[in-house]
This record gives C-alpha cells, sequence and structure tokens, in this order.
C-alpha cells in the first residue's frame, strides 16, 4: 500500500523555540538524523511518534502534521490581515 | 551537492570492496589450478589491501557495519523500517547470486573452497550496508 505524504511544521517548531536537531531526537527518543529525515518530509512517523513530537512542542498532533500541505505562519498571518 | 559527493564516494567504495573480493577469489581459483607465480602473489596482496582499506573506509568508519549490525532496541522506528528494507533487497540479492554461483560451479564440475565459503560470508554480511550506502543521501 502506498502511504500518503505527512506535512509538518517540525522545522519551524524546532527553529522558534531555539532546539537543536539533537535536543529535539533525544526528547522523543530517536537518532538525530530522523529528525532531518522528519522536517524535509521524507518519513512519515508513527502515531505514537506524532504524539510525542507534538507533545514536546505542547500542541495537538493535528496543529504539528497534516495530511494537506501546511501554510507556513507568515501566510496565515497575511490571510487574517 | 556535498550530499551528491559522499553518495558518489560511497558507491565507489562499495565497487572498490566488491572487486577486489572477486579478484581475491578468481585470482585463487586460478592460481589453485595453475601455479602461484610472484606475479600472482603480488597481485593477491595487491586486492587484499584494497579490500581491507575500502572495507574499512566504506563501510566501518562511516559507520553502515555498526548501523547494520546494531541490535534492535539500539535503532528508532525509521532506521528499523530502513534496516528492514535493506535486510530484504539484501537476502534477495544473495540468493539469486548463491543460486547462480552454485549453478556454475556444478555445470563446470569445480569444487567450491573454503576461500569461496569465507567471500560468500562476507559478501552476505557487506551486502546490506552496501545497498544502505548505495541507496541512502542522508547516511
Amino acid at each position: 500500500m502506498e502511504n500518503r505524504k505527512i506535512y509538518n511544521r517540525i522545522g519551524a517548531l524546532r527553529k522558534e523555540r531555539s532546539m537543536t536537531r539533537v535536543e529535539l531526537a533525544e526528547k522523543i527518543g530517536v537518532n538525530f538524523q530522523t529528525i532531518g529525515y522528519l522536517e524535509r518530509e521524507e518519513y512519515n512517523p508513527s502515531l505514537d511518534l506524532a504524539f510525542r513530537i507534538s507533545d514536546v512542542f505542547e500542541l495537538s498532533v493535528d496543529t504539528v502534521f497534516s495530511t494537506k500541505p501546511l501554510k507556513s505562519l507568515s501566510q496565515l498571518l497575511n490571510k487574517k490581515s | 551537492m556535498e550530499a551528491q559527493k559522499s553518495i558518489t564516494s560511497r558507491r565507489i567504495g562499495v565497487i572498490l570492496t566488491f572487486a577486489s573480493l572477486a579478484a581475491l577469489v578468481i585470482l585463487f581459483e586460478y592460481c589453485k589450478s595453475t601455479q602461484w607465480t610472484p606475479l600472482f602473489i603480488a597481485l593477491g596482496i595487491l586486492s587484499l589491501i584494497v579490500l581491507g582499506i575500502s572495507f574499512a573506509l566504506t563501510f566501518v568508519k562511516s559507520g553502515l557495519w555498526g548501523f547494520t549490525h546494531k541490535a534492535l532496541k539500539k535503532l528508532d522506528e525509521r532506521e528499523i523500517a530502513l534496516t528492514s528494507k535493506n535486510l530484504r533487497y539484501a537476502y534477495a540479492i544473495f540468493s539469486i547470486f548463491v543460486l547462480l554461483l552454485l549453478f556454475i560451479f556444478a555445470l563446470t564440475e569445480t569444487p567450491i573452497d573454503m576461500l569461496m565459503v569465507a567471500a560468500l560470508l562476507l559478501f552476505a554480511h557487506l551486502l546490506p550496508a552496501a545497498i544502505l550506502a548505495w541507496t541512502e543521501k542522508g547516511m
């Protein structure tokens, strides 16, 4: 079965919190290279890993992950104003 | 650009490792039926040196050998998926290769010696890491 691509905001959220890939990797218990794969959306995380990532950013899973391309924060702000 | 350069050098390393391993076996098989002349001894030693250096640089120093030989509990979910995919490919390639080799040896009525068995064992252990080195850009 072909997997759907899962889009995410991990890169933006990590930078917003001034977190390195190694720090995030340690918090969620994966290799730091896996963070790179997740940020480039080259790997779809399991539900468990998605929850662990969302917990680190204290956000809901659907805020961090989506099956549709996510808009950047500047795009969202422009839309509101 | 850097990733492309890295994957190219890893692919060259994989080719050198397997080519030197094959050269060593072919040389041994050939000299078994003829004679070990100084030239063949020198070629054998050269193949062994190339094999050792390319194995150390491409597989050991890059961490690929360690990655494919790590315990499952030390890998994360992406690494487990990646290792599983590579092992499946390696299993298929190794099976076909050994079957073909056995077929050729049976047809030519050539006995299989210990060096061939040792080379095949090394080949089997190298194959998952070689597939990883060949295909993964981010390693």
